[in-house]
């Protein structure tokens, strides 16, 4: 008694109907939640979905499928070397459709589209704009001058930059503290020590620091505006570009993005993420299937045949999850691209 | 041609074009990249696309996957898991996606306010009333430009 297949046959189909409860489980809340967040995020523009990707991404998959069961066949015809061809042909093409993935992966960290990152309406763009340049002009200062960069720390860094112009005068007191000490060891002395690091630093870096105080002038002027409710998100994107265009701290600034509010952004960034890492993840564990066979090289042999078919049958399955994820993240969210607003 | 071993360790053959099964999958996303292009009601073509999608799982399925030349257990195996899967969405749709209340969140304030979804209720829209909210969404740090 018994199914007519073999053991590992049975147990990879087994291992398939979980993976089709898991992805459905992921498909389905997406598309629920689609359909019940109204303005959900269609433009392919704010969302940096590229339709080419996907579509090049979605023939990649089924060539690579097509060359699996060429692969399975010629393993039944005893034709190893076939088959071997046509395994390296699959795992080239996982490895073109992970690149072609990283590139749009890129294309969304670079635009900060990322869950918990992106600002749904204009009081929360504005907010991260206030908080993107204070981390900028943090950044700056804290390479500017050595230290850990806690919060308590950069804030003793800003008031001592901001004093810029007695930076001399206070590296000489300090100087002089420490030789006051006798070089006695203590906590003291590895703070004095410390505030001579800081002012020599501030010291040697003057025209760099005197930038800094420039840029941190403008940015608590952002600040304190956006906070009196004085800025509109245009204004806001204007203030922004002006710090940007500035030779001064250009290089610092660039890395601030503009406002862009996409509603419900985060959850569209989470449902993409989840999806499309978690297919990736199975993209990867189909390669390391197909590179255990490829390994045998010239020794690829019958016994492998079972192999073959069952990663033949998770890529098809991989292949599947894909087949839907295109249509539903690419092409039905981008009938609205183009429209106004979000 | 299909090769499928039985537990015996018999060898069923069947003939399977693969290349034009790979050439009718190609024709499918191409359609699917075309239905993307032409303008249509928004409902319709995604039916449309979503059938051509059904249609590549089939040929998937059935010829690369061989379940057409599989017994009867292929539908012992997949139906359980099949409708065990439709679970989560169907729990889900009631309270997320069906409703026919409106949840008090700062993305649906936002979504009136510019006119995507009609403010029937009459709920206060100014962004004052809905900033402090929108704060504690954001994790962001509240009243800081709020005075």
């Amino acid at each position: 008694m018994g199914l007519p297949i073999p053991n590992s046959k049975l147990g990879m189909w087994l291992f398939l109907g979980t993976e089709i409860m898991f992805f459905t489980a992921f498909i389905g809340t997406y598309i629920v939640l689609y359909f019940g967040s109204p303005g959900w995020p269609t433009d392919t523009h704010v969302t940096h979905i590229s339709i080419i990707a996907g579509g090049v991404n979605t023939f990649v998959l089924i060539f690579s499928s097509y060359m699996v069961v060429v692969a399975h066949e010629a393993m039944a015809l005893r034709n190893f070397d076939k088959a071997y061809k046509a395994l390296l042909v699959t795992f080239a093409c996982a490895f073109v459709f992970l690149g072609i993935k990283s590139y749009e992966y890129y294309g969304k960290f670079s635009h900060n589209i990322l869950p918990g990152q992106i600002a749904e309406n204009d009081e929360q763009a504005i907010d991260k704009v206030v908080q993107e340049s204070e981390a900028a002009s943090d950044e700056w200062l804290n390479d500017l001058v050595p230290g850990d960069g806690s919060p308590e720390r950069i804030h003793i860094k800003q008031l001592a930059a901001r004093n810029v112009a007695g930076a001399e005068s206070e590296l000489t007191q300090v100087t002089q503290q420490l030789k006051d000490m006798d070089g006695a060891s203590s906590e003291r002395q590895a703070e004095l020590q410390q505030r001579e690091a800081m002012w020599q630093a501030i010291v040697d870096n003057k025209a760099q620091i005197e930038n800094w105080v420039a840029l941190d002038a403008a940015v608590t002027k952002l600040r304190d505006d956006v906070s009196a409710n004085r800025l509109t998100m245009e204004q806001t994107d204007e203030r922004l570009t002006t710090l940007q265009a500035d030779e001064r701290f250009a290089s610092h600034m660039a890395a601030v993005h503009h406002p862009h509010p996409i509603l419900y952004g985060n959850l569209f960034a989470s449902m993409y993420f989840l999806m499309t890492g978690f297919h990736a993840v199975h993209v990867v564990v189909g390669m390391i299937l197909f590179a255990i066979v490829l390994s045998k090289g010239a020794r690829l042999s019958e016994e492998w045949t079972d192999w073959v078919e069952n990663s033949g049958l998770y890529w098809h399955f991989v292949d599947l999850v894909w087949i839907f994820l295109f249509p539903l993240i690419y092409i039905i969210p981008g009938f609205d691209r183009g429209t106004p607003g979000h | 041609m299909a090769y499928q071993e039985t537990a015996e360790g018999h060898h069923e053959h069947h003939h399977v074009n693969y290349w034009l099964i790979f050439i009718a999958l190609c024709i499918c996303t191409a359609i699917s990249v075309v239905f993307d292009v032409v303008q249509l009601d928004r409902r319709l073509i995604a039916v449309l696309v979503l059938a051509v999608a059904v249609a590549k799982a089939q040929f998937v399925m059935r010829y690369f996957m061989h379940l057409k030349f599989e017994g009867a257990w292929k539908y012992v195996l997949l139906l359980p898991t099949a409708i065990l899967a439709c679970g989560l969405p169907l729990a889900l749709a009631p309270d997320i996606g069906l409703h026919y209340y409106r949840t008090d969140v700062p993305q649906y304030r936002t979504a009136m306010r510019e006119g995507i979804i009609p403010n029937e209720g009459g709920a206060p829209l100014e962004p004052e009333a809905g900033h402090a909210d929108d704060h504690n969404h954001a994790g962001g740090d509240e009243g800081s430009h709020q005075e």
